[in-house]
């Protein structure tokens, strides 16, 4: 990288636009990045990291906690809001002061990287991996009189597995140690994840502060959608509901939810040019929610060619003959061909039929062996036969 | 030919031929070359340029996936709109693009779609670098990225962290091939760009074009949980009246045509064309097999290149002529050109597959079988020695007509390795009609598997 070159992206000559109507200023608050001040529905376990950390802060020692829950429940958001009321709170000189560094799992190349960013967060060197290792077990393990606690998130941690799991241990090493006034706030998807993937010393090392966040309940959905489009009147509220019920059943996941409503604004707003009024009604959301809930195979084999439809008949049968849910090219072919006399359309060539198959096969409607044993390749259905009956059904 | 002889044989100028082959093979060939219009994609089409609407002029970010089998128009409906969008000076001067591809792209395509490149990006490494050149952060030096990947990475997140939502420029990501992406190590790249395009950061829009169906059972969890579940899906969903017009409209030469007599002429005769009924048949055969309008491309493109100056208009006879050229068997030709000893091979084989319903078999059967024909006919004219046969055998081998089971090691001997045919048997009788001059022997012989036994 040439010396001191600043990461940015260009500066918008032009402003951008503000939001004009309701729905978008729905638009605009319902995005997920618009994260707001204070989550709510998770204050049970703000105050639980808080007290936490408050704890080891006051004490001045380290620790480890680690914090589980299936992705958009409200993590990594949570623990930012934790770091931010107890910055505000050392500035207050209510805390002592402390640093807070943060790292990704997903955001590293590589394990060892995390030394490079952690050092470079507290000290501003930049130096290779094996010599940041290095470095930093000097710094956590020499007592320093005047050393800040450090606050260190690691979000995403299984990705910092390696074969030896000489990162994790690192990591979790350093707090047990007197003189490291080192934080660690753990973050990752699988609840027994220290059980599963980490060797007993570095599981012990972790302790047993553990914290899971569950998904959302249907009603916690409702309220998280309500805050945010507090004192903006752009949607019913059934319409809320039958979004966080339907998400609430699938995931829990609160990404989805604000989503949906997103996109059921942009639905409503195409829906009033053609002159209907101006608020998310029930069908909006439905129409939403179709869209992204719903299978695309069954639109995809009903759009298929003539041919292609045959084929996948001529795959039920066959499957139905051999009492097997596999067969080869030849034996689809054979009976694609007798389907075709059946209906009175001129059968195709082996040609024709194989360029059929590999189509359905890129489309993953099929799944496929290897290309080059040309006849004999095997083939098999990506979805289920009643699926695929549905479909050529219905015409 | 030369250009004056070309010229005193017929009304039609050589010149204005020329300009209808160039014109239309333009179109056929890049797709990408702006079309003149969207076939049944209106609402994708609409759909998607609001989405890019939002993302250049408020900011927002969004992540959405374009889904469709091959020739489907995905990139098409894409560079209409982005063509569209561009057109004010404002949003060119304010949309920043980086077009990454999951492999390497044709030549072709490369210089009319964006007149930049796009290379081979086969890991998060190679996309990374590209990224950063095309958009043209500070670490980029001429056309040359410095720093390791972790750096880069860093150094790419910590920019698209710096900016905010009112005052960077909006940047848009193409992933085509968007399938290929997903098999990177961990899925970096992808969790990252999507993680922008959750968080209060730069305004991204990720946009991805795959073929795949099940595109969304491949992310991770955590990646998948980020991608904001916008599929717009493109299934070529018209019937064959539709199809009908889409001929003519491709067919058709535009208004701004410099001749325009002919152009009239042209058109007439397009029109007569499209009521033809051998032409319908063509037509109706082609899109019986798929509604892929690259293929109808490819046919037209055919008819197209057999127009001359002596025959200026379109015919149905030179349709059907490429329609033969297009849909032909590609082993049947194989096939033809085979001598008759390999020939009896085949029908051998093909013996052997009825008898043995399929079994695998080695040189020695067909071997034996093919002298099991010889020895009862009387005359053998055929009665060639085994190493002769073994040639015709391995030609065919070479040809790929028949296959190994397995990779044929040094240890195993040739006349016993397990072999398969790689022909239908009904592959085998048409190919046998048109063998010319066949020996009626063989042909019987073709015929009749089990009297021989």
């Amino acid at each position: 990288t040439p010396r001191n070159a600043t990461p940015e992206i260009p500066r918008r000559s032009h402003a951008a636009q503000k939001p004009a109507s309701v729905l978008e200023e729905a638009r605009l608050r319902l995005h997920v990045s618009a994260v707001p001040e204070s989550l709510p529905c998770r204050e049970e376990e703000f105050q639980d990291i808080y007290n936490f950390v408050e704890s080891k802060l006051i004490d001045g020692t380290g620790g480890c906690m680690y914090i589980s829950g299936v992705p958009g429940t409200g993590k990594t958001a949570t623990v930012h809001e934790v770091i931010r009321c107890l910055q505000q709170a050392a500035e207050s000189d209510e805390l002592p002061p402390f640093q807070f560094v943060e790292i990704n799992g997903m955001k590293l190349t590589d394990p060892h990287q995390a030394y490079v960013q952690i050092l470079e967060f507290l000290t501003g060197q930049k130096v290779t991996a094996t010599h940041a290792a290095v470095l930093l077990a000097k710094l956590f393990s020499t007592p320093g009189p005047k050393r800040k606690t450090t606050v260190l998130i690691v979000d995403e941690l299984d990705l910092l597995w390696t074969r030896k799991q000489n990162v994790m241990y690192n990591l979790f090493d350093w707090p047990t140690q007197k003189h490291s006034k080192l934080i660690i706030l753990a973050i990752a998807n699988t609840m027994d994840l220290p059980e599963r993937i980490m060797m007993n010393r570095v599981a012990s090392r972790l302790g047993l502060t553990r914290m899971s966040f569950q998904p959302y309940t249907y009603k916690q959905l409702q309220q998280i959608i309500s805050s945010r489009l507090k004192g903006v009147k752009a949607f019913e509220e059934d319409a809320i509901q039958l979004v966080s019920r339907k998400v609430a059943a699938l995931s829990g996941d609160a990404r989805r939810c604000l989503d949906i409503c997103r996109r059921a604004t942009e639905i409503c707003e195409f829906a009033r040019q053609k002159g209907a009024p101006d608020m998310v009604r029930m069908a909006h959301v439905t129409e939403a929610i179709e869209e992204m809930f719903s299978s695309p195979h069954i639109n995809a084999i009903r759009n298929a060619s003539l041919h292609e439809q045959i084929f996948l008949k001529a795959i039920l049968a066959e499957f139905r003959r051999a009492g097997v849910e596999e067969a080869t090219v030849q034996q689809v072919y054979q009976q694609h061909v007798a389907l075709c006399r059946i209906e009175g359309i001129p059968s195709p060539t082996v040609s024709d039929t194989m360029a059929v198959c590999s189509r359905l096969g890129a489309c993953r409607l099929l799944l496929l062996e290897a290309n080059d044993k040309y006849l004999h390749m095997r083939v098999r259905l990506n979805l289920s036969q009643d699926d695929v009956l549905f479909a050529l059904r219905e015409q | 030919m030369s250009k004056r002889r070309l010229k005193e044989s017929c009304g039609v100028s050589a010149e204005c031929i020329s300009q209808v082959q160039q014109l239309l093979r333009e179109r056929f060939c890049h797709h990408s070359s702006a079309p003149d219009k969207l076939f049944g994609l209106e609402q994708q089409y609409r759909y998607l340029l609001e989405l890019l609407k939002r993302t250049t002029l408020q900011g927002e970010s969004n992540s959405a996936l374009l889904i469709g089998p091959r020739g489907s128009g995905k990139s098409t409906v894409l560079n209409r709109a982005l063509k569209n969008l561009k057109e004010t000076k404002q949003v060119k001067e304010t949309l920043l693009e980086v077009h990454l591809n999951g492999k390497w792209s044709s030549i072709a395509q490369f210089h009319v779609w964006f007149q930049q490149f796009r290379l081979l990006q086969t890991n998060d490494k190679v996309a990374l670098k590209e990224i950063t050149r095309q958009l043209q952060l500070e670490n980029v030096v001429g056309d040359k990225v410095f720093g390791s990947f972790a750096e880069n990475l860093a150094f790419l997140l910590e920019a698209l962290r710096k900016g905010d939502r009112s005052s960077s420029r909006p940047v848009l990501f193409v992933l085509d091939e968007f399938d290929l992406f997903v098999h990177h190590k961990n899925q970096t790249l992808l969790y990252n760009l999507l993680d922008v395009s959750q968080s209060a950061q730069t305004p991204v829009t990720v946009l991805g074009l795959t073929c795949r169906q099940d595109i969304l059972e491949l992310l991770e969890k955590r990646v998948k949980s980020r991608f904001s579940h916008r599929q717009i899906y493109l299934l070529n969903s018209f019937d064959f009246k539709q199809y009908m017009k889409i001929f003519k409209e491709k067919l058709s030469l535009p208004a701004e045509f410099p001749d325009e007599s002919f152009a009239q002429k042209w058109n007439d005769n397009v029109q007569h064309l499209s009521e033809d009924k051998a032409v319908q048949d063509v037509l109706q055969n082609l899109f019986h097999h798929t509604k892929d309008l690259r293929s109808l491309h490819v046919l037209l493109m055919l008819a197209v290149s057999t127009v001359t100056v002596q025959q200026p208009l379109l015919t149905a006879a030179q349709l059907q002529e490429a329609s033969r050229h297009h849909r032909n068997d590609s082993r049947a030709n194989i096939v033809h050109g085979l001598s008759v000893l390999e020939i009896c091979l085949i029908i051998a084989m093909k013996h052997l597959n009825e008898v043995y319903d399929g079994a695998p078999f080695n040189f020695q059967m067909v071997y034996n079988e093919f002298q099991k024909f010889i020895q009862r006919k009387a005359h053998s004219m055929y009665n060639f020695e085994k190493p002769v046969v073994m040639k015709a055998f391995e030609h065919l081998l070479q040809l790929e007509l028949v296959k190994p089971l397995e990779r044929p090691c040094a240890r195993a001997q040739r006349e016993y390795l397990l072999m398969r045919l790689l022909l239908d048997n009904k592959q085998i009788m048409d190919a046998l009609q048109l063998y010319p001059n066949c020996p009626t022997d063989v042909k019987q012989w073709a015929a009749s598997s089990l009297s021989w036994l």
